[in-house]
């Protein structure tokens, strides 16, 4: 049963599911790295712009636009999101904030089960992509866009984060959020962006792996909940700490569902991150001198 | 002698806890008898996420401790009666006590990998949790019925024999939450409640002088882990028995975020707010779920989400303390406590 083709495919299904949870990841990263928001409305990002590129190429437009119109429409509800939920009580608690991000992740579900229903939606493969077979494995044709838009995400972040005055400064407000106000960065400013940023991020996301997963209602939860054991697993204050999480809870996963009768693969692979996290709190990677 | 006015301030202020507390009873008692059969359905439910809620509020308001799992241990008890009485025909009864000692028991292993993490990541894990259970549940199939669901659950019985009848269930949900409520009132007044106070910022407290000062915080957070999970366990059991089939659906992410909106609406400085904030989302939902879809349309579900979302945003945002906190501002201001 364990021969070339069937290890073959366990890694490229792991590496598809690992890109999957690794940018949802990052998104949650951007988030709490700059405001120490935990941001668990992110999954519901990802859902509205895999419904909104639905909804806009069913209704006639093509692809590259639907989805940018639908970028542009999260990215305003995550601009939302910070100025009238999370600004006005920015200086609550933690858990206040915890619990403010999820009040919106289920108003949000709300209105997205009122408009669009029950049905769960697909797309079709980008520009048709053909399934690939590669020594018995198969390649479905939508994968290859999933692991290089993520790639793409993690190079552009990467670039922003460490080459341009804008990604210094949210790294600033990150490290110091007084040091960053004394040197003249706006920390409101920067907060609102990482918002933005993130819903930016979670809607191309959202909108990549629907032809892949379907998208609904409600798969903007579970998403969350994904990506945010990634983070955690990794280490939430590192870039190469959420990306290493996301990467094993993918692969965690696929490897069980092959091994394992089905329906077992969900309690393993989270029951495995589970019990590494609890062993190792501060994460896989561990930023020195940050808990 | 006592004037009228500083009576009821003595009662609002909590000093004479008793009095309010056989009064609501006495309330709860005879409620069934004026009300439609509908209220008393509806109000079952209530006193169920009341016990839950109330655990919950122990532990967020008087731990500090974030939990998004009860669910988890909701479902431990429900799935724990349903699956010994129907395989083994233990004693219904036996069977909810022996489930809740076994969730206290899970709770103390869990919650002592927990209380070690922040807040927020708690808040995390708790959240994933959830998860790891539904999956735990549907994979079980043997066990658990799977997806479909555990059928076939017997009701509690009564000396001999089991009434089916929702009125019984109304009385046996709320004398339980009734005595959950006095549990948890004098736990709150107990050497465990004073260490939990100093322990919790909300109470004015720190974490860093009650260390100093000698109090076990991490010991003291496991047993309120361990308390919530027992109510929430001993509130899944009731649940189990009185639906008679039970399916992994009800136990997931919504069930946990739910109470811990009803512990946040309702207040967390009391035991008390559990009612308040059980009772107004409960009958919200009721209210959506029957008027909404009739009057404007669109898919039943909806209005809810969307009303938890807004009510949970709203009173953080306009009344972070909860309901309870309109009552509190109404007692007089006790200085030096």
């Amino acid at each position: 049963m364990l021969d070339l083709s069937a290890i073959l495919q366990f890694f490229i299904s792991g590496v598809n599911l690992g890109c999957i949870y690794a940018a949802i990841g990052l998104g949650l990263f951007v988030v709490y790295g700059v405001t120490g928001v935990l941001n668990l409305a992110q999954g519901e990002f990802v859902m509205l712009g895999g419904m909104l590129t639905v909804a806009f190429y069913t209704a006639g437009t093509a692809l590259v636009p639907s989805l940018l119109m639908a970028v542009i429409i999260v990215a305003l509800v995550g601009a939302m999101l910070y100025r009238l939920i999370i600004y006005p009580a920015r200086n609550s608690s933690g858990s206040t904030l915890v619990f403010l991000t999820l009040g919106f992740a289920f108003a949000t579900e709300g209105i997205a089960l009122s408009v669009w229903g029950w049905e769960f939606k697909s797309l079709p493969s980008f520009w048709g992509s053909p399934n690939i077979q590669l020594w018995g494995a198969t390649i479905f044709g939508q994968t290859p866009w999933v692991v290089g838009t993520t790639l793409l995400l993690v190079i552009g972040l990467f670039f922003f984060f460490g080459h341009t005055i804008h990604g210094k400064a949210l790294r600033a407000c990150a490290d110091e959020p007084l040091g960053a106000r004394t040197v003249g960065i706006s920390t409101d400013q920067m907060a609102l962006f990482s918002f933005v940023l993130a819903a930016s991020l979670g809607a191309v996301v959202g909108a990549v792996i629907t032809p892949l997963t379907m998208t609904g209602y409600g798969v903007g939860m579970p998403l969350t909940i994904k990506g945010l054991l990634a983070a955690l697993v990794g280490g939430i204050n590192r870039a190469e700490g959420v990306i290493l999480g996301g990467m094993a809870l993918g692969m965690a996963e696929a490897i069980s569902a092959g091994l394992m009768p089905s329906g077992y693969h969900g309690v393993i692979a989270l029951g495995i991150l589970i019990v590494v996290f609890l062993s190792r709190p501060r994460g896989l990677l561990v930023a020195p001198g940050k808990v | 002698m006592r004037t009228v006015k500083e009576k009821i301030r003595a009662l609002l202020s909590g000093r004479e806890h008793r009095m309010v507390l056989a009064l609501f009873a006495l309330v709860l008692m005879t409620v069934p008898l004026l009300v439609g059969p509908y209220a008393v359905i509806v109000m079952v439910d209530v006193g169920l996420y009341s016990i839950v809620t109330m655990g919950l509020i122990l532990l967020m308001g008087f731990a500090g401790q974030i939990s998004l799992g009860q669910g988890v241990f909701f479902g431990l008890g429900a799935y724990m009666s349903g699956i010994i009485t129907t395989r083994f025909g233990l004693s219904p009864w036996l069977v909810l006590l022996v489930a809740a000692v076994a969730a206290g028991a899970v709770a103390i292993v869990v919650g002592r990998a927990l209380v070690r993490l922040r807040g927020l990541i708690v808040a995390g894990v708790t959240l994933a949790l959830n998860l790891v259970f539904c999956s735990l549940v549907v994979s079980l199939r043997d066990l658990t019925g799977g997806a479909t669901g555990l059928p076939l659950i017997p009701r509690l019985p009564l000396g001999g024999f089991a009434p089916s009848n929702t009125l019984f269930s109304y009385y046996v949900v709320w004398i339980v939450a009734i005595l959950l409520l006095v549990f948890s009132l004098n736990l709150v007044n107990s050497r465990t409640g004073r260490a939990l106070k100093s322990v919790n910022l909300l109470a004015g407290g720190s974490e860093d002088t009650a260390q100093v000062l000698g109090v076990d915080i991490i010991r003291y957070k496991v047993q309120v882990f361990a308390v919530g999970a027992i109510y929430a366990s001993i509130a899944g059991s009731l649940y189990a028995h009185y639906t008679g089939c039970i399916e992994p659906g009800a136990f997931g992410v919504h069930f946990s975020v739910l109470v811990a909106i009803m512990a946040i609406i309702g207040g967390m400085t009391s035991p008390w707010g559990a009612f308040l904030g059980a009772g107004l989302i409960v009958s919200v939902n009721e209210a959506l779920r029957e008027v909404m879809p009739a009057v404007v349309g669109g898919s039943t579900g909806a209005y809810e989400l969307i009303a938890y979302g807004s009510i949970l945003v709203a009173t953080l945002l306009f009344l972070p303390q909860g309901l309870m906190s309109i009552w509190r501002r109404l007692q007089p201001q006790e200085r030096f406590r």
